[in-house]
């Protein structure tokens, strides 16, 4: 008789009476009665969130922007823009074919059609009336590109490399030498060292995508755990759970159930944007990448929990809905902090933040996405985190303990951990 | 059974107290909620009844004394058996009536399913059954009182602890109630409730413990609290009852005209009364005056 004290209705009545001494502690026997009391706190927070419409009308909508925004990426990458250019005279319009044969070794996005107009008028007339996107022209001391406004960058460029091309053609042979002979030792080619410059870009960008999506998640889960704590205190139905379970399993589970929906939530954004961006130019590099968002993800992880500890406690200190705004000025503060010290550290600096909790969370994977650094500093980084994520949880259990009954008006942190329970 | 109260309580309260700062809510409070009986908590604003109640349910620490179950120190665990209805009362305003009464069945251990089924049977008598999705926030504040003791009553309570039942119940409510508690009580349940209707304690409850100031000034059955009063007896003559001043062994409290309300202070004298009455010609009334339970809270709290 010392191991069980299952709940069953009617048999709990008849041995209640029979109750014998061995039966363990008073401490023992309330923890094994009530171990499993934040499991079921978490299955509601999920399912409250789950069947919200709110919420999830905007994951889905975020989930088509992410989708869309890669579409629309893809879809540029391999788009064709043909231009119409008019010519008035053979000499131009023998630059033109020529442009037109050239075009697709230089830019493979850019075609370019030939056409003729009688004089330079209609020429104009057609490039101002849109039926041609440009008129090329022989003045006198060389081309003249002539468009209705801003000419497309590809075009000019396409148009001004063939050009030149034709142009130091002639003139190498009028001098009797060769456009080779010319262009010997001219060349200078872009060698990096680390990767390539199209992926140290999607780096950079993907490093400010984490930074944001651990903000925006920090923020919009610790709001609705904020105001769900509230909304119990508010309510008073915390005296009801608090007379069922100990507190610290209502905190357990509410921390517990948020951050299954945040880790959730950002897992499928994660992944569908991985997903989308294999349809990309940049598919090839997504297999290199999964060991950095295999860091994200943890970081994410203990970052969120860390941080949904002080949104529990800035809504335990709050007493309406209301106060939650200067109750949780502290965190968003401190977020902020965390959002821009990561676009902002530089050298060593972002070297150092990165093992400093919170501002690591954000900082040290966006440092092994970037390639920075060897594997035992995000290792340690994460212990660090982790060590002070237990701090903060039981320097916050106390403070919501306490807090959480306490019904007249806004606390204080000093009032709320001095307080008697 | 060991060390357990005499009177058959599984539940007893003994030498509670709470101190908040410098002022003393509730100073040693002790009394027993017997097995099988409604107990009245009577006592004005601030006289603790709440914080005593708090406190048995665990939700307040106390300073000193503690609450016993079967004669032992209560758990947690048998704290989660009792039934609580606080006197602040709220559910979740947006989640569905069903759901959170199941949710907060199942974190007193009940498992859900069997929840599920006893908070509908519960829904179904109290005629709530058609609005067990509908959201809080949208019943009548009746049906929410009614909702919130459906919350204390699911999981088959060992006991009952609740704050102010009856504040707000239209009388046929107040009814239904009383029939209610009267169902648990008879399955041997101990029930403490708290109430400023004297009338209605005075009428339903089996026991009263009267609080004043943090102290429990009185407390005891009805018939032993109205003993532990004056006896008074109430004369009508046909004459003028002005003599009865001069017998021995009574107090007059008050004549005017046929009529003497007369306090027993020797046991025996308002037999004598009645002889000398009925010598001096026709008695019209002689009775035994009850004292009303207001009249004895009246005393034990001034």
């Amino acid at each position: 008789m010392s191991t069980h004290t299952n709940e069953t209705t009617g048999a709990e009545a008849t041995t209640r009476h029979t109750a014998d001494p061995g039966h363990g502690t008073e401490a023992q026997q309330s923890r094994a009665a009530t171990r499993g009391a934040w499991l079921q706190v978490a299955r509601r927070e999920v399912l409250v969130k789950l069947t919200d419409k709110g919420f999830l009308i905007s994951t889905v909508v975020t989930v088509l922007l992410i989708g869309a925004v890669l579409a629309i990426q893809g879809f540029m990458q391999n788009r064709t823009s043909t231009f119409d250019v008019v010519t008035t005279d053979s000499t131009a319009a023998a630059m033109v074919d020529r442009i037109a044969d050239r075009a697709p070794d230089i830019d493979d996005k850019v075609a370019v059609k030939a056409g003729t107009e009688a004089d330079a008028a209609a020429a104009r007339v057609a490039v101002q009336d849109e039926k041609a996107d440009a008129w090329l022209q022989r003045t006198d001391s060389g081309w003249t590109l002539v468009t209705k406004d801003t000419a497309d960058s590809d075009l000019s460029t396409v148009v001004s490399t063939v050009v030149r091309e034709t142009a130091l053609a002639d003139n190498a042979s009028k001098a009797g030498t060769t456009m080779a002979a010319l262009q010997a030792g001219t060349t200078v080619t872009a060698q990096q060292l680390d990767g390539n410059a199209e992926r140290s870009g999607l780096v950079t960008a993907l490093g400010f995508i984490f930074a944001i999506l651990f903000y925006l998640a920090s923020i919009m889960f610790g709001m609705t755990l904020a105001s769900s704590v509230v909304e119990e205190k508010q309510s008073r139905i915390v005296e009801m759970i608090a007379a069922a379970i100990p507190l610290r399993q209502l905190l357990a589970g509410k921390i517990i159930g948020n951050t299954v929906l945040a880790f959730g939530q950002m897992a499928l954004y994660v992944g569908v944007g991985l997903v989308g961006m294999s349809f990309t130019d940049y598919g090839k590099y997504v297999a290199g990448l999964s060991g950095s968002i295999g860091w994200f993800l943890a970081f994410f992880l203990v970052g969120f929990v860390a941080l949904a500890c002080l949104w529990a406690v800035a809504g335990a200190l709050a007493s309406r809905t209301e106060d939650i705004q200067s109750t949780s000025m502290p965190i968003t503060m401190l977020m902020m902090l965390m959002y821009f010290g990561a676009l902002f550290l530089d050298g060593t600096a972002r070297a150092i933040g990165s093992f400093i909790p919170p501002v690591s969370s954000i900082l040290m994977p966006m440092r092994v996405l970037a390639g920075e650094v060897s594997w035992w500093e995000p290792a340690l980084a994460l212990l660090l985190l982790v060590a002070f994520a237990v701090g903060l949880i039981l320097v916050s259990e106390r403070i919501y303990r306490r807090a959480l009954l306490q019904t007249g008006g806004k606390l204080s942190v000093k009032d709320a951990w001095r307080t008697q329970e | 059974m060991g060390n357990g109260p005499s009177v058959g309580a599984m539940l007893e309260i003994k030498g509670l107290t709470r101190r908040f700062g410098d002022k003393t809510a509730v100073d040693h409070v002790s009394f027993p909620v017997p097995d099988g009986g409604l107990t009245g908590f009577v006592g004005g604003n601030g006289a603790g009844k709440t914080t005593t109640m708090r406190m048995v349910m665990g939700v307040l620490q106390a300073h000193d004394g503690e609450v016993l179950w079967d004669g032992r120190p209560i758990t947690a665990a048998q704290r989660r058996r009792i039934g609580y209805m606080p006197e602040e009362r709220g559910l979740y305003p947006k989640q569905a009536i069903a759901d959170q009464l199941v949710y907060l069945a199942t974190l007193r251990g009940m498992d859900p399913g069997a929840a599920r089924a006893a908070v509908m049977e519960h829904l179904e008598r109290f005629g709530l059954a058609e609005r067990a999705k509908d959201r809080v926030e949208k019943l009548s504040l009746g049906n929410q009182q009614r909702v919130q003791i459906i919350a204390a009553l699911v999981p088959q309570p060992d006991a009952l602890i609740l704050d102010e039942p009856f504040s707000g119940l239209d009388p046929t409510a107040v009814e239904s109630m009383a029939g209610l508690l009267r169902e648990h009580t008879s399955r041997g349940v101990p029930v403490l409730f708290s109430s400023h209707q004297l009338d209605l304690v005075d009428r339903l409850c089996d026991r009263l413990v009267i609080m004043a100031q943090g102290k429990v000034v009185t407390q005891g059955t009805a018939e032993e609290l109205r003993a532990g009063g004056p006896v008074r007896y109430e004369l009508v003559t046909a004459g003028d009852a002005g003599w009865v001043r001069d017998l021995p062994g009574i107090h007059v409290a008050d004549v005017d005209g046929r009529t003497a309300l007369l306090e027993v202070v020797e046991s025996g004298a308002e037999q004598r009364v009645l002889e000398q009455a009925l010598r001096r010609g026709p008695v019209e009334e002689f009775r035994r005056v009850v004292p009303r339970l207001s009249e004895i809270y009246q005393e034990a709290t001034s």
